[in-house]
């Protein structure tokens, strides 16, 4: 459809008046600077030719003194190379690797030591954790009943992966969107492509909602939203009730998009209902053992199937000729009221009529199997009930009997032998009136394991009480409907008691292929692995826009496309390929070198963790809600940059890096406060919704923010950072790469231990249950894009340093591996200082840490050891606690 | 980030130093800078004017997990007890079919109580006395009909999308009084069904995320604040501790000269130090005499954990926190009150909190807190009037019921009806939005003034719905 088309629609939807307020119109919305193709320009001249190492200090030092500003001095050694460590791997530097770079005076010494960091597999699990805030990464779906990602972890260290391959970004965004319809040459490239849709999976989503049409355009929602906010830096997700207010993205945008997103199956079927996966190919050796599985575990199911079909048959003769009926009364679970969802099965051999029921081991407390009994006469009845046992079975299944005095409740191991003819048990005997009444309730209340129903009986005492033999005799395998016995009697014998001998060969048999199964099933191979991902749906199409947002009202139907905004005017719809979604062309269309916004918005976000700011700092919105670019020429140079070298991400890292700008010192000096008294820079735009409003308190200085950059931006150290650092410092740390995030046996992310030592990019990301350290300091919250992460300074992060066993027992191993150092304790200080925070101890320092030592007094009876262990554990604390150490300058 | 030896704004600066346990005093900042009169206004928690001026200042929410049955409780049907047994159609919620079912009639009976004659059934003697200062809303109706969903709704306003919790929002709106403590507290809150979320402050800056008090499953005698406590040294020797880190962290101040932010980071600790010697204070309730103790039903197996959350929540309110849940909840599926079968549970349930709520309500009388405290009971949703199984309900989001007392709300007062079974509300609808809003009306909030802007837009507890019921507001 064209452009025309478009708006069309845009009058249609008005006329069933979905539409609010004027919305940005288009081709102003194509002057914006966001969506004009980034334009070349010419670095800058400056006054001061001699400052510059690179274009991009030219784009800051030329603003700068438009400002009549100039950049403060260079960092020092030690402060540079403990900021590009952490900036570059997350980790702080070795006191060796400190050592040798502040004695390395070579001119390219501080590119060789970048390109060693950029080469290291630490930079992955560093930058890659960046990706992941900007993708919602978690290891579970949040929402009501939170439910595992056992494998979002392939697609983690697919992410850590491709940043130290240095994927090409359109490589990296086009595997994420599409990777499951890419060609692939080789099985380990199908596997990358497959896990990469993980992207579009992890979404945090309550998928017990019980409107699953809701639910599906929620996901597809929650898809539009992400890539929207990750690739773009655009927010999508209001034009699903209306056109944006603010941005030229009309509601027909929004469907185009949905169109291609419903086409998309991320759900599958249930209650509550599940996520897509994708089985992952596998060696040939592999894949032949666990083709021979199959074929073994099939061939077992089919004997099964087979036995279970003459002895059904068989039973139905037995019935038929009325050989082998029950004693009694008898009422099968198919006579059974039952309530919740029970599944129904054949699958073990012995039970009473049609197979029996299974709760199927949930919804407890939900279900409930009630028996109606007749019975013709009144009198003392034995009750029995019939299952088949398994050790999957509820140990306690509750069995209330209602009678004529009242009700009891039994409890039914059912992982036991029923121990009468491998059938039924004994509940007791009690009083019944004739009649019909519920006089048995199963429920699943309070159990634990499957609760099996099959049948209940109803025997008179008188029948039983006669002498042995009769009565067992007569329990042969059968059913039978609800039947009164013979008053008084004994119950009747069959005429066909005959094919009770081949009954009984069958139930052998099929007991005896079940545990060739079961066998089968333990010594299983691996299962094949899996990655959460999407794949088309069956019959992908476009979809109806929604009034107002409402699924269930649907208005004109919209053909799949992307942003009109960023796409040249009257320029032709996408074709999409005939059954397939439209996901492959909306990849292209992502990384398409036409489309203004993915290099910017990438490229800022490296700026944005180098830098400490973005260039736009609203990072995740360069609509005109967000903020203007404080340098647009340079943002620019840099976008068209990428692009020239490949769109590779190391080398914008690395020339942001080798940039004077990046290796100033985070101080201002005299000179740049003595010139920056007066007035804030002019920036131009932004409807500044970050903006400090009128009415602030002035700054005392020019630029408080540092938007021009005349310094470093100083940053804290993030909850990974200052995890690690200690973790490093204390000499745990396993830097182990990659592998499953979360223990296995774990069932449920509530009250799961965290007590593994690894790098934080490999703790597990529960959305309802983070790690405490996590929680405290402003991790990405991980229900929603995170370009930009809070900086909070709470109490809760001083108690958590304060009163942390983590934190202590960091210290601890610390004070133990410094104490091994037979030395001097003011050697010592100055080695811990070294350690922890890349310098030697001022003298005020020193002088602090060995009062603190030497006046250390904990209880009176300590042995001085311990003693000493104990002041140098709270020595290290403090230091864990000192800006310094959490703090890059 | 700010320079060293600049000056942020005191807006950027107040931003990004909020205390999430409202200390943001800034002491030693504020005698340094001359416009200390004009700091309150940038605390993020400082208390903010109203919209309008409000009838309650604070908020205690009892949240019944599982959705208490209201045609056992609040809600009256003799129909139930004419017709148990009997079948009728009604709309499944869940298979959004119209099914046969069978009513199941109250096993408990109804009274009226008070001058005001609102009906409470035998389940809720205790709070029964209470009739008079009740404001029971009989026409609620929600969204999610599963428990994850509609906690979520109840909490947040949305049953999948993450948004903002109710108490989030008001100290969002309105700060909190006490600086010593959080503006929002949730006592013993639930892992499960959203578990975090629902005291989350998702877009909204981390200062008004709800603090946790103990969690489900835990016995009250052993709640607390994470890391409030070290049971590795004594108060002395932290106190040397911190005297050293103090020391050290001025130390390694640069020459810069001010740096406010550091200053934030450095006074942290300091504020952490009282916190820990505040909180436990208002944990302990050695003080609180035989008598208060008693009427809580604390020394009582039966009510002792409730009763202690619910002096707790007075103590809080005392104190002047902002809003305040209670949370009668485990961390299962089906939790507390979700009676599919065996409804005579609700008789355990009714009777561990019963005793407590009514005690809450007589305590906060006499104190002269009701006035202006609201509080909130209810579940996520009520249960049929039909039977599922043959003595359990399953839940029912289309008509059930809630109350609220003291607060500006009118007392005495059964607002809205349901059908004559109790399955719809048709009379004076209710919905949560509706509540919401109302909750925020009481507060001086005016819910469609209540935005935040996140993504491109500005949101608001109740999105685009929600009506004051301002037929339960007591006239002025």
């Amino acid at each position: 459809m064209n452009r025309f088309g478009r708006s069309l629609i845009a009058v249609l939807v008005g006329a069933v008046s979905i539409r609010p307020a004027a919305s940005a119109d288009l081709e102003a919305g194509r002057g914006f600077w966001a969506f004009q193709p980034p334009r070349p320009a010419a670095s800058p001249a400056v006054r001061d030719t001699g400052w510059p190492k690179s274009d991009i200090d030219r784009f800051i030092l030329a603003r700068l003194e438009q400002e009549g500003r100039h950049p403060t001095r260079d960092a020092d050694r030690r402060t540079l190379i403990r900021r590009i460590y952490f900036d570059l791997v997350g980790l702080p530097p070795p006191v060796a690797a400190i050592d040798a770079f502040v004695q390395d005076d070579s001119a390219d010494a501080v590119a060789r030591w970048i390109d060693r960091l950029l080469d290291s597999p630490q930079f992955g699990a560093r930058w890659g954790r960046h990706w992941l805030d900007v993708v919602r990464y978690a290891d579970s779906s949040g929402g009501g009943r939170s439910l595992l990602f056992p494998d979002a972890w392939r697609y983690r260290d697919y992410v850590i992966d491709s940043f130290n391959r240095d994927t090409p970004y359109p490589q990296f965004i086009r595997a994420q969107i599409a990777g499951d319809l890419l060609p692939f040459d080789n099985p380990d490239q199908r596997a990358r492509q497959l896990i990469a849709t993980g992207f579009l999976m992890l979404g945090a989503h309550n998928y017990e909602l019980q409107d699953k049409e809701l639910l599906r355009m929620d996901v597809a929602d929650e898809q539009i939203e992400a890539v929207g906010r990750a690739l773009l830096g655009m927010t999508l997700g209001c034009a699903r009730c209306h056109d944006h207010k603010f941005d030229p993205i009309p509601t027909a945008d929004y469907y185009a998009l949905a169109g291609i997103l419903r086409s998309t199956k991320s759900l599958t079927p249930g209650n509550v209902s599940g996520f897509e996966q994708h089985e992952l190919p596998m060696s040939d050796e592999r894949r032949i053992e666990l083709d021979n599985q199959r074929r073994a575990v099939a061939e077992a199911e089919a004997g099964i199937n087979a036995a279970r079909a003459e002895l059904k048959k068989l039973q139905a003769r037995w019935i038929a000729t009325g050989a082998g009926q029950l004693v009694g009364v008898v009422v099968d679970d198919t006579q059974a009221k039952i309530v919740g969802s029970w599944t129904r099965s054949t699958f073990n051999p012995g039970y009473v009529g049609e197979g029996y029921i299974h709760d199927g081991a949930s919804g407890k407390g939900e279900k409930s199997v009630t028996f109606p009994v007749t019975l013709a006469s009144a009198g003392v009845y034995e009750v029995r009930f019939s299952y088949t046992h398994g050790s999957n079975r509820s140990p306690s299944v509750p069995v209330t009997v209602r009678h004529a005095d009242d009700e009891d409740t039994v409890q039914v191991d059912e992982r036991q032998a029923p121990p009468i003819d491998h059938r039924f048990v004994a509940l007791g005997r009690w009083r019944f009136p004739a009649g019909t009444s519920d006089a048995v309730v199963i429920s699943n209340e309070g159990t634990t394991g499957h609760v099996i129903v099959d049948a209940v009986q109803f025997v008179a005492v008188e029948l039983l009480d006669k002498p042995a033999g009769d009565a067992a005799q007569t329990i042969a395998p059968g059913t039978a409907g609800p039947r009164t016995a013979a008053s008084g009697g004994a119950p009747p014998q069959g005429d066909d008691a005959a094919s009770a001998p081949r009954i009984a060969e069958l139930q052998r048999d099929v007991k005896e292929l079940e545990g060739r199964l079961r066998k089968l099933k333990e010594n299983a191979p691996e299962p094949p692995p899996r990655a959460m991902g999407v794949r088309d749906e069956q019959e992908p199409g476009d979809f109806h826009v929604c009034i107002r947002g409402d699924v269930h009202n649907l208005g004109p139907e919209v053909p799949r496309g992307f942003l009109c905004v960023a796409g040249a005017a009257g320029a032709p719809p996408p074709v999409i390929a005939s059954g397939e979604s439209g996901r492959r062309e909306l990849a292209e269309w992502l990384v398409s070198p036409d489309n203004p916004l993915p290099a910017r918005v990438m490229v800022n976000r490296i700026w944005h963790h180098l830098m400490g700011a973005g260039l736009v700092r609203t990072v995740d919105n360069f609509g005109s809600t967000g903020e203007a670019p404080s340098h647009p020429e340079l943002l620019d140079w840099l976008a068209l940059r990428f692009i020239a070298q490949g769109w590779s991400v190391k080398a914008v890292i690395r020339d942001i890096m080798l940039s004077r700008t990046y290796q100033l010192a985070s101080e201002p000096d005299g000179a740049v406060l003595a010139s920056a008294r007066g007035t804030r820079p002019a920036l131009d735009g932004g409807s500044g919704a970050t903006h400090p409003e009128p009415g602030d308190v002035a700054p005392a200085a020019a630029d408080p923010e540092n938007r021009l950059l005349a310094r470093m931006n100083r940053k804290r150290l993030d909850a990974e950072e200052l995890r690690d650092a200690m973790l490093s410092v204390s000499g745990q740390l396993d830097v182990t790469p990659g592998g499953p995030a979360i223990r296995s046996e774990t069932t449920s992310e509530y009250g799961y231990i965290f007590d593994s030592n690894r790098r934080s990019v490999y703790l597990p990301v529960f959305r309802n249950n983070l790690p405490d350290i996590f929680e405290v300091f402003d991790f990405a919250d991980p229900n929603r894009v995170t370009g930009r992460r809070d900086v909070s300074t709470l109490p809760t992060q001083a108690l958590y340093l304060m009163n942390s066993p983590f934190v202590f027992e960091q210290a601890r191993h610390a004070a133990e591996a410094i104490l091994e150092n037979d030395t001097a304790d003011a050697d010592r200080v100055e080695l811990a200082y070294r350690g922890a925070i890349g310098r030697p101890p001022e003298a005020r320092e020193r002088e602090l840490a060995l009062r603190y030592i030497e006046a250390f007094r904990p209880g009176k009876n300590t042995e001085p050891a311990r003693r000493r262990l104990e002041a140098w554990t709270r020595f290290y604390q403090v230091l864990f606690a000192s800006v310094d150490f959490r703090y890059l300058h | 980030m700010f320079p060293i030896g600049e000056r942020p704004t005191r807006r950027r600066l107040l931003q990004s130093t909020a205390c999430g346990f409202g200390y943001l005093a800034l002491a030693g900042l504020l005698s340094r800078s001359q416009k200390a009169s004009a700091a309150p206004s940038t605390n993020p928690l400082a208390p903010k004017p109203p919209h309008f001026p409000a009838r309650a200042k604070r908020v205690i929410f009892l949240f019944m997990q599982g959705g208490p049955s209201h045609v056992d409780t609040f809600d009256p049907k003799p129909r139930l007890a004419r017709d148990n047994g009997n079948a009728f159609s009604f709309p499944n919620d869940r298979t959004r079919k119209v099914e046969s079912f069978k009513l199941l009639q109250s096993p408990w009976s109804f009274r009226q109580h008070g001058q005001s004659g609102i009906w409470v059934s035998d389940l809720f003697p205790h709070v029964a006395r209470h009739a008079d200062d009740l404001c029971v809303i009989r026409s609620t109706v929600t969204e999610g009909v599963a428990h994850g969903p509609s906690t979520l709704f109840l909490h947040t306003g949305a049953m999948n999308l993450v948004r903002p919790s109710v108490g989030a929002w008001v100290t969002y709106g309105l700060g909190t009084e006490n600086q010593n403590l959080p503006g929002f507290v949730t006592i013993s809150p639930s892992a499960a069904n959203g578990g975090p979320r629902n005291y989350a402050n998702a877009f909204l800056p981390t200062t008004y995320q709800g603090t946790a008090i103990g969690r489900a499953g835990v016995p009250m005698t052993q709640a607390g604040i994470r890391h409030i406590t070290n049971s590795r040294m004594t108060a002395d020797e932290q106190r040397h501790e911190l005297d050293y880190l103090r020391e050290l962290n001025r130390a390694q101040m640069r020459q810069g000269g001010a740096d406010d932010e550091l200053e934030a980071t450095i006074d942290s600790f300091e504020l952490a130090y009282r916190m820990q010697t505040h909180v436990p204070e208002l944990m302990d309730i050695a003080h609180e005499s035989r008598a208060t103790l008693d009427l809580y039903g604390i020394g009582d197996k039966d009510t002792d954990d409730f009763g202690r959350q619910c002096l707790l929540a007075r103590r809080l309110a005392e104190a002047d926190v902002r809003y305040i849940q209670i949370n009668y909840a485990d961390n299962t599926a089906n939790p507390r009150w979700d009676q599919h079968s065996n409804l005579k549970l609700h008789a355990v349930h009714a009777h561990a909190v019963d005793k407590p709520i009514a005690g809450l309500l007589t305590d906060l009388k006499a104190r002269g807190l009701l006035d202006d405290t609201l509080v909130w009971w209810g579940g996520e949703f009520g249960r049929t009037p039909f039977a599922q199984g043959s003595d359990g309900r399953d839940h029912n989001i289309n008509g059930f019921s809630i109350w609220l007392a003291g607060g500006g709300v009118r007392s005495g007062l059964a607002y809205g009806a349901t059908d004559e079974f109790g399955y719809y509300a048709v009379e004076n609808k209710v919905h949560m939005h509706d509540l919401h809003a109302t909750i925020l009306h009481l507060m001086g909030l005016d819910h469609e003034k209540l935005t935040h802007r996140y993504a491109g837009r500005d949101f608001r507890l109740t999105d685009v719905s929600g009506n004051v019921v301002r037929d339960i507001l007591r006239s002025r």
